[in-house]
């Protein structure tokens, strides 16, 4: 779709603005009410999702122009989809979040980027990771020492795809190590991408560069089914999506699951036993890209329908969605397993949790900006009294690790996976 | 007219330059298309004028130093909050928006039943904070995420809950007011100095002034703060919810009940509306779901109250017969929530509906007793969290057959007023064919009871110009009868006229023309009055109605 496409959207978006804020009935705090970080750090309406439809009009209108203000806008919406379920409460026939996408596309294909995608595209295409810096040769250092087929030579049921953060990032090399190996010791028949491992292509999407995404989508399926694997398994919240949800727009059939998923299958088939105690209290925070953004493709080929008269429908019914059956129960339920473990939850859970910050390439493109998010975040997780954070994505731990809250508290942050590594 | 440098400056000086822009990118987002978004209240398919910059303040002192500036410079101003009314967008190619945004404090004073709120505390979280000490506040029937400044200060304020706690400015207690001039007024008991506990004396009291009954619109100075009156909350500290998105349920005590009354005529409606003014046992009443059409209403709540459910299944919900009974069965229907203070209070106010309902023949709609539907309904009223659901069928409605009025008027043509637009909807594809009722409205826009609020909801496509074009076409068709009726001015029309086709002011000329034979044009030269005390360099716009007093033979 073009940015043209999103016209009749555009058109029919109520000014509600309801896109601001959590869903009302699962409001519990003034604090901790709104949902979409672009307006409440930037707070012209223009950042809101209702703000990018206008705002899409009047560039198609040709009544404003990509100016640098406008171009940091278009950018600064982290793709945290948060918009698109409060908007999808009452609406049946908006797609927020697809058209903020559409609106950074649109942007990039007229030049308009912000100065650090520049380095960040360019190391997609070099070295085939969207971590500037990071060399396409480095790419599998992480695994040295851990006994794994190499799917590019061997047959293996399992693919093991950890994504750019936690094979580069080496604070957090130590997560994919223990799935990984976590993997081996349930016996599951697995192997990694080797030569063929390469990035997902997610955050480009989320930045708007759609091209390039689809160059990597294209690539990597084609080694995934030459691989002949069966499932992919990934503790990356952001590849997930894009292989679950994206990739499967583009072909790819072979079953994905998200390492808690994977986990939650095997301590439910008694396969996975916990012999110690983590005498903690932790919450849990969803990322945006597991949790409402996790559900699965549906494909559909459809057109709109006008009934009694000007009732906006589809035909055929067109899939739904509005992060009803996103990824929540799994990692909460790994997290149960655990024992002395307690979970006391913040206020923005589930399908309307606040984003990590780092949504978007945000946390790359924006810095500033991206650490409040993190510190809203913090703020929250602190006022429940928690030890500690727990997720299951490499940007938003990466993203938690350096921030504090707005006292200048900081927060143990944890992946699920390291929890589970200590009750072994 | 773009701001020169040196006023654009001057207003950034007060804010500091993260919070004014004059990019155009941004200064779009600020026009209302009014047949497309906030349609309620056109004209249609219009856009208010660019503002020459949107300015977001963060207290009263730069609220004040701001309207300061405008009078030197002579630059129109409108504070707006939430932006959903159309009412808040300037009217002015010479003017700036102001967006209250970042002032959002709320105090809640447990012992004397207040909150004092700025602009940008919206109605949820008023709410949700005054429950945590056994409080609840009116929340208009705009929705929870309306502010309630804007609601207290600026524009209507009547809800559901009204019966019970009145209406916004029935609610209003003391206010901090950045009048036109820049002068701050404090009015009520704040103005003594004495807290923000009375609305009346020993302060001044210009409440009538600058709110009125349906609010002044953004025309009479910003309004930086206002004390409401809280009312008791007999739940628990947060509404517990269950269910997947978008159908949340409420899980809430015994003392918590929540029916759809039927009736067999409109008579027995009636009959019955002015009995639950009477009895007060109602916590809430609205007649909500007919909004969607009388046709349709048990569908879409089917389709609402299951997390899969889409617009698409209409047509085969249409055909169930079983559902097909139950539509029929809550034709004439309203919502009601009752909530008992103690388990003596709510066996009591159940006692006396049933009686109610008893001496009008009326009954309670079977399928809205089953208990997720009775949960959804009851999330639904008291957190009013749903509101976009106005727009949901084709992205855009307007109101007709708008009346505040006695319920034994509206109800005497209200078949009548559904025959005209059924027939409408049949003969013209333009607006959305549901079964001509679909009126909704609260059960009283005054508090206890006595008027009641209609508006049938004309739903039509905002992208699509015919559709648009139709609707306003019926709109005219409506007002024809209800003149005809001697019903007066239709609510969508009146609210339509409070700017201009092009979306600008209306000049005083313009106003005098359409006032000066108006059923009672002393209200149009007393507010005249008003606005030269008040707002003597014309700065807020002509959204307030005025008559030159000569032109009826007045000083
Ligand atoms: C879909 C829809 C349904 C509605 N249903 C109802 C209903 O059932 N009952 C009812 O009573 N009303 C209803 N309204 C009108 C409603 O009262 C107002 O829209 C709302 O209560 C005002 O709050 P807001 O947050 O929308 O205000 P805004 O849109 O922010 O502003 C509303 C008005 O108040 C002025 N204003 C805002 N802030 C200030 C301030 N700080 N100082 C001075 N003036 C200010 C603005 O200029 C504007 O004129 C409805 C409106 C819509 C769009
Ligand atoms: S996707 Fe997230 S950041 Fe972007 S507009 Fe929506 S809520 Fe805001
Ligand atoms: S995008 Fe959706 S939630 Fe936001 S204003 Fe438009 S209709 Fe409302």
């Amino acid at each position: 779709m073009a940015l043209q496409d999103f016209r009749p959207m555009q058109e029919r978006c109520s000014n509600c603005l309801n896109c601001r804020w959590v869903p009302f009935d699962k409001l519990k705090s003034e604090r901790f009410g709104e949902n979409c970080p672009s307006i409440a750090y930037n707070n012209f309406m223009t950042y809101s999702a209702r703000g990018r439809f206008q705002l899409g009009q009047t560039i198609l209108d040709g009544d404003a122009d990509y100016t640098e203000t406008i171009t940091e806008l278009v950018h600064d919406c982290m793709a945290c989809g948060s918009c698109d379920v409060t908007c999808k409460v009452c609406r049946y026939n908006l797609e927020p979040l697809e058209h903020n996408i559409e609106l950074k596309v649109d942007a990039v294909e007229k030049g308009k980027t912000l100065p650090a995608q520049a380095g960040i595209m360019a190391a997609l295409k070099q070295e085939q990771t969207m971590i500037p810096g990071s060399k396409k040769a480095q790419r599998l250092d992480w695994a040295k020492g851990i006994q794994v087929k190499d799917l590019f030579k061997d047959k293996a049921e399992v693919a093991f795809y950890p994504g750019c953060k936690y094979s580069y990032d080496p604070k957090l090399q130590k997560v994919a190590q223990a799935a990984l190996k976590l993997l081996i010791d349930a016996g599951a028949d697995v192997g990694i991408m080797g030569n063929a491992d390469a990035c997902c292509g997610g955050r480009a999407l989320q930045m708007g560069f759609r091209a390039e995404f689809t160059e990597r989508a294209e690539a990597n399926i084609k080694a995934f089914n030459t691989a002949g694997v069966k499932v992919i398994v990934t503790p990356c919240s952001d590849c997930y999506h894009a292989l679950k949800r994206q990739y499967a727009k583009l072909g790819l059939a072979i079953e994905v699951l998200h390492t808690v998923e994977y986990l939650e299958r095997l301590i439910e088939e008694g396969k996975l036993t916990f012999t110690k105690s983590v005498n903690m209290t932790v919450t849990y925070h969803d990322p945006c890209h597991l949790g409402r953004l996790g559900e699965p493709f549906v494909p559909w080929d459809g057109t709109e329908k006008k009934i009694m008269n000007q009732v906006h429908t589809w035909s055929p019914k067109r899939p739904r969605y509005n992060g009803a059956y996103g990824i929540y129960d799994a990692p909460r339920n790994v997290l149960a397993a655990i024992p002395g473990l307690r979970l006391v939850e913040m206020d923005r859970i589930r399908e309307y949790a606040w984003c990590c910050g780092a949504g978007g390439g945000c946390s790359q493109t924006l810095p500033e900006y991206s650490a409040w998010t993190a510190s809203e975040r913090i703020t929250e997780a602190n006022t429940t009294g928690a030890e500690a954070m727990v997720t299951a994505c490499p940007w938003c731990e990466a993203n938690f690790m350096g921030a504090v809250d707005e006292h200048g508290k900081s927060i143990q942050v944890f992946d699920i996976i390291e929890l589970v590594q200590q009750a072994l | 007219m773009a701001l020169t440098a040196e006023i654009y400056q001057a207003f950034e000086d007060v804010v500091g330059q993260r919070n004014i822009s004059q990019d155009k990118g941004v200064l779009e987002s600020y026009r209302c298309i009014t047949s497309q978004s906030s349609a309620h209240y056109g004209p249609f398919d219009h856009k208010t004028p660019l503002p020459q910059a949107v300015i977001m303040p963060g207290s009263t002192e730069e609220v004040q130093k701001i309207i300061k500036l405008c009078n030197k410079y002579k630059i129109q101003f409108k504070a707006s909050t939430t932006f959903w009314s159309a009412m808040g967008f300037i009217g002015s190619e010479n003017a700036i928006q102001l967006d209250m945004r970042r002032m959002k404090g709320i105090e809640i004073d447990e012992k004397n039943m207040i909150a004092v709120v700025e602009p940008y505390a919206i109605g949820a979280v008023v709410q949700v904070e005054a429950m945590k000490v056994g409080l609840n506040c009116n929340i208009p029937g705009v929705g929870c995420s309306s502010s309630v400044v804007a609601s207290t200060a600026g524009w209507v304020g009547f809800g559901p809950t009204s019966i019970s706690m009145g209406v916004a400015g029935e609610n209003m207690l003391g206010a901090e007011w950045v009048l036109p001039d820049g002068e701050v007024l404090r009015t009520g008991s704040l103005g003594a100095g004495a807290g923000w506990f009375n609305g009346e004396g020993p302060g001044p009291s210009t409440r009538s002034v600058l709110r009125g009954f349906q609010g002044t619109t953004g025309t009479m100075g910003v309004c930086t703060k206002v004390a409401i009156r809280l009312h008791p909350w007999p739940g628990p500290t947060c509404i517990p919810t269950r269910g997947q998105t978008p159908a949340y349920k409420a899980s809430l005590p015994d003392n918590f009940k929540c029916y759809t009354l039927c009736y067999p005529s409109w008579e027995a409606w009636a009959k019955g509306a002015a009995m639950l003014h009477e009895a007060e046992i109602v916590y809430l009443g609205h007649r909500q779901f007919n909004m969607f059409g009388r046709d349709i209403k048990a569908a879409m709540l089917r389709i609402l109250n299951d997390p899969n459910g889409q617009l698409a299944d209409l047509e085969p919900l249409l055909q169930d017969p079983e559902l097909k009974k139950q539509n029929e069965l809550m034709k004439m229907d309203i919502q009601v929530v009752l909530a008992g203070m103690t388990a003596r209070d709510i066996a009591y106010k159940e006692k006396v509906l049933d009686r109610i309902l008893e001496l009008c023949g009326g009954w309670k709609s079977e399928m809205m007793l089953e208990k997720d539907m009775q949960d959804y309904v009851l999330l639904y009223l008291l957190r009013l969290g749903h509101k976009n659901l106005n727009y949901t069928l084709c992205g855009s409605y307007e109101g007709n057959y708008g009346l505040s009025s006695n319920v034994f008027v509206a109800t005497a043509v209200i078949e009548e007023a559904s025959e005209l637009k059924d027939k409408w909807a049949k003969t013209h594809t333009t607006i959305a064919d549901t079964g001509g009722d679909s009126d909704m409205g609260s059960l009283s826009i005054i508090g206890g009871g006595g008027a009641m609020g209609w508006e049938f909801f004309v739903n039509f496509d905002a992208y699509d110009k015919a559709s648009i074009q139709g609707t306003n076409d019926f709109i005219d068709e409506t007002q024809k009868w209800m003149t005809s009726k001697g019903l007066g001015v239709d609510m969508g029309r009146w609210n339509q006229d409070i700017r201009r086709k092009d979306g600008l002011n209306f000049t005083q000329e313009e106003h005098d023309a359409m006032y000066v034979n108006a059923a009672q044009p002393l209200v149009f030269a007393y507010q005249w009055k008003v606005r030269e005390a008040v707002n003597p360099n014309h700065l807020g716009g002509s959204y307030y109605r005025t008559l030159t007093p000569s032109k009826i033979g007045l000083a």
